[in-house]
């Protein structure tokens, strides 16, 4: 037990220092900053967003109603469009038209608005950035409204604002969970995809870690020294832990600095640009600690599989073929989970977050989206904690023979023969 | 009991033998010289005795016991293929090695100092291993094989790399350790070395043992076949029938007679042939013959 609790701080002290691990650990609290920072920034300083604006209203009578419906403001308050003129009727469209194009060519003009004369045709939006989709729903509300105010005006009845009688209303989504109702603003959304990508980088990268970590001691021979010291399993038993601590301490960083920002972000927001709105998301605890949970199993069943790979080869070259072997189902799991997403309940979902292998991924994500019936979660762990045992077991056994191995690649009938050793 | 004790072994890659029915005894408290040529299986024989490569046939004891992962943690061992921790600091990382080797954490740190000085290198300790030079690399090694004075030591080749002083440490140190009680198994090829420092010695060549024992007796089997002659004058003396072969050095030569031959029928046929003799001395072969004797006839 000493010698692996030396090896787990070894392990754990040299990565720490390392400066890899000081900026890797920084960075993430820091563009959390940099862009809640950037939000705030561009919502100060969006006057640029001013959309100046010409209507050529072809059809005639419809302008001055479409240009009364975009009335909408930008996030600093001011108006999203400026409607310079309204050109009915033109006597020769296209030389207005011409006209306009070298206003907007010239950076006097960002767009102009084309209304056919006749109705069933396309109105047309002419604009320098296409790019902008932001600018079309709006637009064509504006428009559609101008439409009804003119056909309902030529069925004898007026109206002088048919936002009025058209204005809908807005459906608001609400989550229902076992802990009560929260409103959906796509957050639940964000937060799964999140997860899915933290999960599948970090399970990867921690692998990775530890497969380069044994095989680091493989190439510059420190093997053979440590062998005349500790059992090969002692050494897989203070590697992978000592790994783990230090992706416990970068998440334990990441956690809390991402919480205060999540939770302080709009007075920081605040800071940066008084009076401006950032969106407070809130993760639940539990799902925190679920995820928490199934990172730490996938990490023990993943990087025992990259520390045997890492053992049974003796250069880089060969590991980078050979960790196929542990990186195939973590990649899988990114080709499937929009499948999860889209229906966390079916059938495909339940089974496929079950399998050991998919399950670190995959059940956070679908606990995350909707909560699963706690037979699943229980489930879930139970597979993975006892394939995480039988996969160190046999880890341990490539390890045992692998890591005194030098020359020629193992072939995969050979690995099946070193479990088979005693 | 022996320290080490050899029986039978054999060891196949593919279908190279490597070694092949290798016995050999060490025993406790002596300085062991493993000889032989490149590729004689002098690492492969040692790699066994580690149980790092599992034997063929035979058995292989270390203080008695069957070798095990356990047998192995009795050893200091230095292996040929030198390689620690590169991006570690030299005094941590001989503390790490030192408290894996059951020292404590205070007791290895202090060793650590002490043997640092002892190497010259204390200024290097906050060093990171990546930044030494080979040589003094080898040092830290040899000081991570030795630190926890283990009974049975193996050095794979450990002169090499090092320059006369730091040579002359390490065969310093491994004499005080032999003084302490402690076996120690040596691999080279600097035969000098071998010669001034070892009890016993045992030859391989081509996977089998073909000379062990105490070298002073090795050394007295041979007996006293060989004359060194310093002189002035003709050497036509020197194609004496007696003379088996003769080795030319700036001084002098060095004859080997033949079996039987006697000595003071040289000494006769230079006097006759008017050389003027200013040392005439009979000499024991050395192990650098014995090895090329033996090497190159087998």
């Amino acid at each position: 037990m000493r010698k692996i609790w030396l090896i787990v701080k070894r392990e754990y002290i040299t990565r720490v220092k390392t400066k890899g691990f000081v900026i890797g650990t920084l960075i993430v609290p820091l563009m959390g900053i940099f862009s809640v920072a950037l939000v705030a920034f561009l919502v100060r300083h969006s006057e640029d967003q001013n959309v100046r604006m010409v209507i050529v209203d072809n059809a005639g009578g419809l302008a001055a109603s479409t240009a009364r419906s975009l009335n909408g403001a930008i996030a600093n308050g001011k108006p999203e469009f400026t409607i310079s003129e309204s050109i009915e009727r033109p006597a020769s469209p296209d030389a207005v038209q011409q006209g306009l194009r070298a206003r907007i060519n010239s950076g006097a003009l960002d767009a102009y608005l084309v209304i056919p004369g006749d109705l069933s045709q396309p109105f047309e939006l002419h604009t320098r950035n296409p790019g902008n989709f932001a600018l079309l729903g709006p637009l064509t509300a504006a428009v559609n409204q101008a439409l009804i105010e003119a056909r309902l005006r030529a069925r004898g009845i007026h109206v002088d604002d048919v936002s009025e009688i058209a204005r809908g209303a807005d459906l608001q989504v609400i989550k229902v969970t076992q802990s009560g109702e929260s409103v959906e603003k796509g957050q639940t959304l964000g937060i799964a995809i999140g997860l899915v990508i933290l999960l599948y980088m970090s399970l990867l990268m921690y692998g990775i870690i530890t497969m380069r970590s044994v095989l680091e001691e493989k190439t510059t021979r420190t093997m053979e020294v440590l062998i005349s010291s500790v059992q090969p399993f002692q050494l897989l038993a203070g590697k992978i832990p000592g790994v783990a601590g230090v992706a416990f301490t970068q998440f334990l960083i990441w956690t809390v600095s991402l919480g205060l920002l999540l939770s302080y972000g709009a007075v920081m927001a605040a800071m940066f640009s008084p009076g401006s709105s950032f969106p407070a998301i809130h993760v639940p605890i539990s799902l925190l600690i679920w995820v928490g949970f199934f990172f730490f199993g996938g990490y023990f069943l993943y990087s025992a599989m990259f520390a045997a790979i890492g053992s049974a080869c003796s250069t880089e070259q060969d590991a980078a073929q050979l960790q196929w072997l542990a990186m195939g189902p973590l990649v899988f799991c990114m080709v499937i989970y929009s499948l999860v997403l889209n229906a966390p309940a079916s059938t495909a979902s339940i089974v496929l977050s079950e399998i050991p292998f998919f399950a670190p991924v995959l059940m956070p994500l679908r606990i995350s989206i909707q909560t699963p019936p706690f037979w699943q979660e229980a489930l879930s762990v139970v597979l993975l904690l006892l394939t995480t045992v039988g996969v160190i077991y046999a880890s341990a056994k490539v390890y045992r023979i692998g890591v005194l191995m030098y020359g020629k690649r193992p072939t995969l009938p050979e690995l099946v023969r070193w479990l088979r050793y005693s | 009991m022996d320290a080490i004790s050899i029986e039978n072994v054999t060891k196949s890659y593919d279908a190279v033998t490597a070694v092949s029915g290798v016995n050999l005894q060490v025993r406790e408290g002596a300085i062991l010289g493993l000889l032989g040529p490149n590729g004689a299986g002098k690492t492969t024989t040692i790699r066994m005795v580690m149980n790092i490569l599992v034997p063929d046939e035979g058995t292989i004891r270390v203080l008695g016991k069957p070798v095990s992962d356990k047998t192995r943690e009795i050893i200091g061992y230095l292996p040929e293929e030198r390689g620690l921790y590169p991006r570690m600091q030299v005094r941590s990382l001989i503390v790490f090695l030192g408290a894996l080797r059951g020292l404590s954490e205070a007791e290895a740190d202090r060793r650590a100092l002490e043997w640092l000085e002892r190497f010259e290198l204390s200024e290097w300790a906050d060093k990171k291993l990546v930044d030494l030079s080979k040589g003094m690399q080898q040092k830290v090694q040899f000081i991570t094989a030795v630190i926890h004075r283990p009974p049975l030591v193996i050095l794979d080749e450990p002169f090499s790399g090092l320059d006369p002083v730091n040579a002359a440490t390490v065969k310093d140190i491994m004499l005080e350790m032999r003084s302490q009680g402690s076996t120690i198994v040596l691999s080279t090829h600097r035969m000098e070395q071998v010669e001034k420092m070892c009890d016993s010695i045992c030859l391989i060549n081509k996977g089998r043992n073909i000379l062990d024992g105490e070298l002073r007796a090795i050394k007295q089997s041979y007996g006293k076949n060989t004359v060194h002659i310093e002189f002035t004058g003709p050497d036509t003396f020197l194609s004496d029938p007696a003379i088996a072969s003769i080795n030319r050095f700036g001084s002098g030569v060095e004859a080997k007679l033949k079996p039987g031959a006697d000595p003071q029928q040289i000494l006769k046929a230079a006097i006759e042939v008017g050389a003027q003799i200013n040392r005439f001395e009979l000499l024991e072969p050395s192990l650098n013959d014995i090895f090329i004797e033996k090497t190159a006839h087998a």
